[in-house]
């Protein structure tokens, strides 16, 4: 069991060697991506300063944990889609068909699909991200100790992969809509940006939908409650380990029952 | 012996969504989707040994690849059972590819920007093959199929022919015990095919590799192949060696003879001697042809007929090609019935 988990391991970071390489042919082209994805993250971030010049707190959140809050979307969005970018090509290999290639090798197709791309735009959220992640967290007072640090590395490895589960659930959804484009995921990707800020200030429809329907809260906002000790919401941010399994067993399961409607493309 | 292959009444069927043209019949189809159903391959059942050849033709969108896709374990049946090597494909999905290998002629399973060298250093990675193995195999296909000029090229910087070979390699590294080759040589160049055609020969030969072939190059069939299914709008309408195929449909001969001197042979002569054949005369007498039933007259005694009446300078036998001898058999096949030889 463990050996396969090892062979699984050890094959996806050849997968993501070979892109590497294959990537490093467009070095312009990565370069570009990287810092775009960068550029949109300072905009965000002028948006919060301004607001906060305006007013001090936000539901009982200051700038610097709203910008915790802000980092971990950026984190978590950035490791995710450095490693398992490969998501998005789900609807180009379901539709032309190359979703065979990856059925007739003796390893699991989710493997391969996760590693059939690596998201080098993810460099740039990961380092603006932990950037404003250190420098928030050294303005804020808090006492640190072993288990809360270790409460907080689970938290963010949690939150990585709830993103990445609702990405490979979403992206499943071609195998339904045989869709050539992305749009039923992209719009459930931007269902992330309410995660960006505290979702005590929104109303209960969209609470529940970043709680229950797609728990994008889970990445950011409840893991930083926490942390920070917040109202009731702390004791959310407990849950997200839980949160996290619950939402890669039904990404797993969803794909698996895609896969049966896979059709495959005539020549 | 045990059937490597068993495949009983397989059945798939795609649901097809009917549109109305236009933007009206599309918004239409957004608010009430129709979909038609299309049964691709029909109930058929036939069951291969281990070590066997098979070539698996038919017309375009007769279910060739639609089968192929249900052996691999690509596409799950919409009835029907398969077992392959005892495992179920679309269940058992890596089990199944362990023992298996395919090739689409129509797409590659290399690795787009990678050098075919590290493409097959992946695929070693991925079915976990030994080292000694993996070196083995890839010497010998190196030299057989001539890889060391591209080996260390991108699959996309190859050509056509060189990308077959390297796909070719790619699917045997592991040494499956059943190979799917779907038109393997869709648009090669003559010697290309030839050298591809003795390679999977020799692997069927040599390595006792089962080979299912799926083609519209008849050449490719007689060259590899000693058994012949045929299917037809989803169902198998013949299933046999290949040989009894030709016995029953080409038992047409001709032989074509050059004559030093002009050829005066009034075909009331050959009538009378070997009834049922037919004479052509052509070049002004200097080339003739007889046309003749195998299996009512005898080559031999053809040919002493015309030693004997002239001088003759060069003899070629010819048999329908096996196209032709295919194209009776889908043209006969009107009442979608399978055909007994």
């Amino acid at each position: 069991m463990i050996a396969k988990w090892v062979k699984m391991l050890l094959l996806y970071v050849r997968f993501m060697k070979a892109n590497l390489i294959a990537l490093l042919e467009y070095r312009l082209d990565m370069m570009i991506m990287i810092f775009s994805s960068a550029l949109i993250h300072l905009l965000g971030l002028v948006f919060l300063w301004v607001i906060y010049q305006r007013v001090p707190d936000i539901n009982g959140w200051g700038l610097w944990e709203v910008l915790v809050v802000y980092a971990m979307v950026y984190v978590t969005e950035g490791i995710s889609s450095f490693l398992f970018e490969g998501s998005w090509m789900m609807n180009t290999l379901v539709n032309k068909g190359l979703l065979d290639n990856f059925l007739i090798r003796p390893v699991s197709p989710i493997l391969q699909i996760l590693s059939s791309r690596i998201g080098v735009n993810g460099i740039g959220n990961i380092l603006i991200g932990t950037a404003i992640l250190i420098q928030a967290v050294s303005h804020i007072s808090m006492h640190w100790t072993i288990p809360k640090i270790i409460m907080a590395v689970v938290l963010l490895v949690s939150a990585i992969i709830i993103r990445s589960s609702i990405k490979l659930a979403s992206n499943s959804s071609v195998f339904w809509t045989q869709n050539p484009g992305s749009s039923f995921p992209f719009m459930i990707h931007s269902i992330g940006e309410f995660a960006k800020y505290p979702v005590s200030i929104y109303n209960t429809v969209i609470q529940g939908i970043v709680t229950v329907v797609v728990p994008f809260a889970f990445v950011s906002f409840y893991p930083a409650a926490y942390l920070f000790d917040k109202e009731v919401f702390r004791y959310w941010g407990l849950l997200t380990p839980v949160v996290a399994i619950y939402c890669a067993i039904g990404a797993v399961t969803i794909f698996n029952y895609g896969l049966k409607r896979y059709e495959s493309a005539g020549n | 012996m045990t059937p490597l292959i068993i495949v009983d009444d397989l059945t798939k069927e795609f649901l097809h969504a009917v549109k109305k043209p236009g933007l009206t019949g599309s918004v239409r189809h957004l608010l009430r989707p129709e979909y038609e159903k299309k049964t691709a391959v029909d109930r058929i059942s036939f069951s291969i040994d281990p070590g066997e050849s098979v070539a698996y033709v038919g017309p375009n969108g007769a279910g060739k690849s639609t089968t192929i896709k249900m052996l691999t374990g690509i596409l799950v049946p919409t009835g029907g059972k398969i077992l392959v090597n005892g495992v179920i494909p679309y269940k058992q999905r890596i089990e199944n590819a362990k023992n298996i290998g395919a090739v689409f002629g129509q797409r590659t399973q290399l690795w787009w920007d990678l050098p075919v060298r590290e493409s097959l250093s992946l695929l070693k990675a991925i079915y976990e093959i030994p080292e000694r193995e993996y070196k083995r195999n890839l010497e010998l296909f190196t030299d057989i199929l001539n890889l060391g000029e591209f080996l260390h090229l991108p699959a996309r910087k190859i050509s056509l022919g060189q990308r077959m070979r390297a796909d070719l390699a790619a699917s045997l590294l592991h040494n499956p015990k059943v190979l799917y080759l779907d038109e393997p040589t869709i648009g090669l160049d003559v010697s290309v095919k030839a050298r591809i055609r003795q390679f999977i020969k020799q692997v069927n030969q040599e390595s006792g590799t089962t080979i299912l072939l799926t083609t519209h190059d008849m050449e490719d069939i007689e060259d590899i192949c000693k058994r012949l299914l045929i299917i037809d709008q989803g169902r198998v309408i013949f299933d046999g060696e290949l040989q009894a195929v030709k016995d029953a449909f080409a038992q047409e001969r001709t032989i074509h003879f050059e004559v030093r001197a002009p050829l005066h042979l009034a075909e009331d002569a050959l009538h009378n001697q070997f009834p049922g054949a037919a004479l052509h005369i052509q070049n002004e007498g200097s080339h003739c042809s007889i046309q003749f039933n195998r299996f009512h007259l005898a080559a031999g005694e053809i040919i002493e007929f015309m030693m004997k009446r002239s001088d003759v300078v060069d003899i070629h036998i010819d048999e329908p090609s096996i196209e032709l001898v295919i194209r009776q058999i889908y043209e006969s096949n009107l009442n979608n019935q399978r055909i007994i030889v």
